[in-house]
């Protein structure tokens, strides 16, 4: 693999990683799931760089173009489930979400 | 036309919202049940024409261009379909009654039409993003429907089996980004023909793993199954039922092994690493399945058991093994579904999931009680049962292949499943009956029937289990036994 | 390559602030700033559509779903987060860059790719054409999405 992937994995590794740490580390529901946004971003640099450093840069948009709308979807259906959890329970603190024991 | 299983409950789910609004109740059902009806016919009458020359690749022309809608069709595609639409309609039957508490029958139709769409997808896909989109299409759809009666517990177990599941698909995607990156493609044929050429050792290593952990996720395999044991119980339990018996088979099992086994090729070292996975999938919620007090939480922890076995099954890898998990998988998908289903039953009469508060129920439910056993002894494995032979099959293609020890745990593991599903026996359909359930009444008309007729598969194919795994198993796993050549040379478009 | 690499460094730093910040809102800002940035570097790496999507989709859609979010749930500043955050955060994040940089140093060359040919057509043929199926897969994930708000935030007329 050229340079370049290596390059941009670097940075799509970064961002993964530093969202995965938001989503051991923060309390606040919202939070929580701006870090899974974060995750989002590094892998659709990672698709994207992929295609780039292959010439296959076509393919890896319809890729990101696709995971992006999955992406939309996900959030709609995550913030509903935050305010639903809010008007609840009135807060929006994960350590309060501790009805079930996994 | 192959791409009916994914365009019709689609096309279904989409008017579903507008018939909805002209009637609430007798329409939605009927709509949503014909259409798993259709896609049960479908794929059990004329699939089987369809592959008996070999699998059959669809490309469709849209006036007369050709589109890129690449569908397979193959024995084992085949089989995941026909799970689907089996444990789907019973689900769905069940829900005609069972939803009315829940309001918004309509929505949730269309809801169950997209999981169900989703799945037929993910299993009709010849290309490794298509089946991640497809996955990600039935989990939405699953997430909304296990919060779906808005309670604090359904919305808490929701949550957290999203935010676990996104995790699992970020390492999934970088997987596929690094298969893409090696290969240059992203179609199954292509990659495990790159994949032979190149020598790609280690990366392959990090990309195996990444799938393991993302596709284990979904499947509830032990390190990775917290989220189940809190969403399954949560749901409503037609939901539950296609939760533990499709999904975590389909996006879990089946695209893990699709592409371990066509797409990568069965390595010494991943057959290992999938035997051990499954066995202590198999003993850590067996386990665990023991000290249980709610009803569909120790289904839970037995469906993440059952997982395993599957998993072990496939994991050796030999003909004989990928048959006894195929056929243990379908048995399962039958059997938990079923005994999720009768958990409802039992707790719309009753108003408790509580095992300890129950008692004597057989009495008053003697239809949902005879179900349930039947559905538990299967998975006991106990003869004349389906689940009997299926595991019967894995035990003896573990001795087979030299795994004896193996075979020992399995063999002691299924004694514990007899006993904690004997513990759920007793405490809730034997015994005293309860004073509190004096009054309940045997559950209503559709409920019984999908519940009867899941039970009657059961003891129907293990009566017949021989006909069964020669027409309906043993092409799936001789598709997987063929490994990478299955899909090298005919899936090429 | 200088723009690009400030350009990514921009993106990690805005989103680790976005993580960090106590304050939500300004979350979210920084969050919609980091896609503006990870838009610019699509383009910049010819590839305009993603980067169109990015930027209008992410940086707008979603941000905009955010700031709903963060409004209907206004008791949210209320959540004490864990002093700790702020060291153990940056702590493990500069030793995850480091390990990070060295293995991609030394994985230079080491994993073997097959050289792909040339691309053909233009993208609506590559998306349109090439992964119709993806587009059903569209169709299908935005059903989801739409019949899964509308059912978690239906009226209830029965209490259950």
């Amino acid at each position: 693999m050229t340079n370049t992937w290596y390059f941009y994995l670097f940075f799509a590794a970064a961002l993964v990683f530093a969202g995965i740490l938001g989503l051991l580390l923060r309390r606040n529901l919202i939070k929580l799931f701006i870090a899974i946004e974060v995750i989002a971003k590094g892998i659709s640099l990672l698709l994207l760089g992929t295609g780039f450093a292959k010439d296959n840069i076509l393919v890896a948009q319809t890729l990101v173009v696709t995971f992006i709308v999955v992406e939309v979807s996900l959030v709609a259906t995550a913030l509903a489930l935050i305010i639903n959890i809010y008007r609840q329970t009135k807060s929006l603190d994960v350590r309060k979400l501790t009805r079930l024991k996994g | 036309m192959i791409i009916l299983f994914v365009a019709l409950p689609l096309v279904v789910a989409g008017i579903l919202p507008l018939v909805g609004k002209v009637s609430r109740r007798v329409v939605p059902d009927l709509l949503a049940n014909a259409a798993l009806l259709f896609l049960l016919v479908y794929a059990a009458v004329t699939g089987r024409h369809l592959i008996a020359g070999g699998p059959v690749l669809q490309q469709l022309s849209w006036f007369g261009e050709p589109v890129a809608i690449r569908l397979a069709l193959d024995g084992f595609s085949l089989f995941m379909l026909l799970a689907i639409a089996l444990v789907g309609l019973a689900a769905c039957l069940f829900s005609i009654d069972y939803m009315e508490q829940y309001g918004a029958k309509a929505n949730y139709y269309a809801l169950f039409l997209v999981m169900v769409a989703g799945m037929n997808g993910l299993v009709l896909a010849t290309d490794l993003f298509s089946v991640y989109l497809f996955m990600e299409v039935a989990a939405v759809a699953s997430y909304a429907l296990v919060a779906f009666g808005l309670g604090q517990d359904e919305l808490e177990a929701a949550f957290k089996y999203l935010m676990l599941s996104v995790v699992a698909t970020a390492f999934i995607l970088a997987s596929v980004a690094v298969i893409f990156g090696m290969t240059g493609s992203l179609e199954f044929a292509a990659v495990a023909k790159a994949l032979q050429e190149l020598n790609a050792g280690a990366a392959l290593g990090v990309a195996s793993a990444f799938f393991l952990m993302g596709f284990g996720l979904k499947a509830a395999l032990v390190p990775f199954h917290a989220w189940l044991p809190d969403a399954h119980p949560s749901a409503p339990a037609p939901i539950s039922a296609v939760l533990s018996g499709l999904l975590i088979k389909v996006s879990g099992i089946y695209a893990m092994t699709r592409i371990f086994l066509n797409v990568f090729g069965l390595t010494p070292a991943l057959s290992t690493v999938l035997m051990s996975l499954g066995t202590l999938s198999m003993v850590v919620a067996a386990f665990l399945a023991l000290g249980q007090k709610d009803i569909k939480r120790m289904l839970a922890y037995s469906s993440i058991s059952q997982v395993g076995y599957i998993v072990l099954g496939i994991g050796i890898g030999t003909p004989l093994g990928i048959a006894g998990g195929l056929f243990h998988l379908f048995n399962h998908a039958l059997a938990k579904g079923l005994l999720f289903l009768t958990s409802g039953s039992v707790q719309q009469a009753t108003g408790t999931r509580n095992l300890d508060e129950m008692g004597g129920l057989a009495k008053r439910m003697p239809v949902t009680a005879a179900t349930n056993l039947v559905g538990a002894l299967s998975i006991v494995g106990v003869p004349p049962l389906n689940g009997f032979w299926s595991k019967l099959v894995i035990i003896i293609a573990l001795i087979q292949a030299g795994h004896p020890v193996f075979a020992v745990i399995a063999v002691l593991t299924s004694v514990l499943t007899l006993w904690y599903f004997l513990l759920m026996q007793r405490k809730a359909f034997f015994g005293k009956l309860n004073e509190k359930w004096a009054a309940v009444k045997e559950a209503p008309f559709w409920m019984t029937a999908a519940t009867v007729l899941l039970a009657l598969l059961c003891v129907g194919i293990g009566i017949l289990f021989s006909s069964t795994v020669t027409t309906w198993i043993q092409p799936a796993a001789d598709v997987l036994a063929d490994g990478v050549h299955a899909v090298i040379g005919s899936w090429g478009f | 390559m200088i723009v690009q690499t400030a350009l990514l460094i921009g993106l990690v730093l805005f989103s680790v602030l976005a993580i960090l910040l106590r304050d939500l809102l300004k979350s979210a800002i920084s969050l919609a700033a980091a896609s503006l940035l990870l838009g610019i570097i699509f383009f910049r790496m010819n590839a305009p559509y993603a980067g169109v999507f990015e930027i209008s989709v992410v940086a707008g859609l979603i941000t905009v779903l955010f700031i709903l979010t963060i409004a209907l749930t206004k008791a949210g500043d209320e959540v004490r987060e864990s002093r700790a955050v702020n060291w153990v955060f940056p702590l493990f994040f500069i030793a995850f860059i480091i390990i990070d940089a060295l293995v991609m140093k030394g994985l230079l060359r080491k994993i073997p790719a097959l050289a792909s040919g040339a691309e053909t057509g233009t993208f609506g043929d590559v998306l349109w054409k090439g992964r119709t199926f993806d587009l059903v897969g569209q169709i299908a994930v935005i059903l989801a999405g739409v019949f899964a708000v509308l059912a978690l935030f239906r009226k209830r007329d029965k209490h259950d």
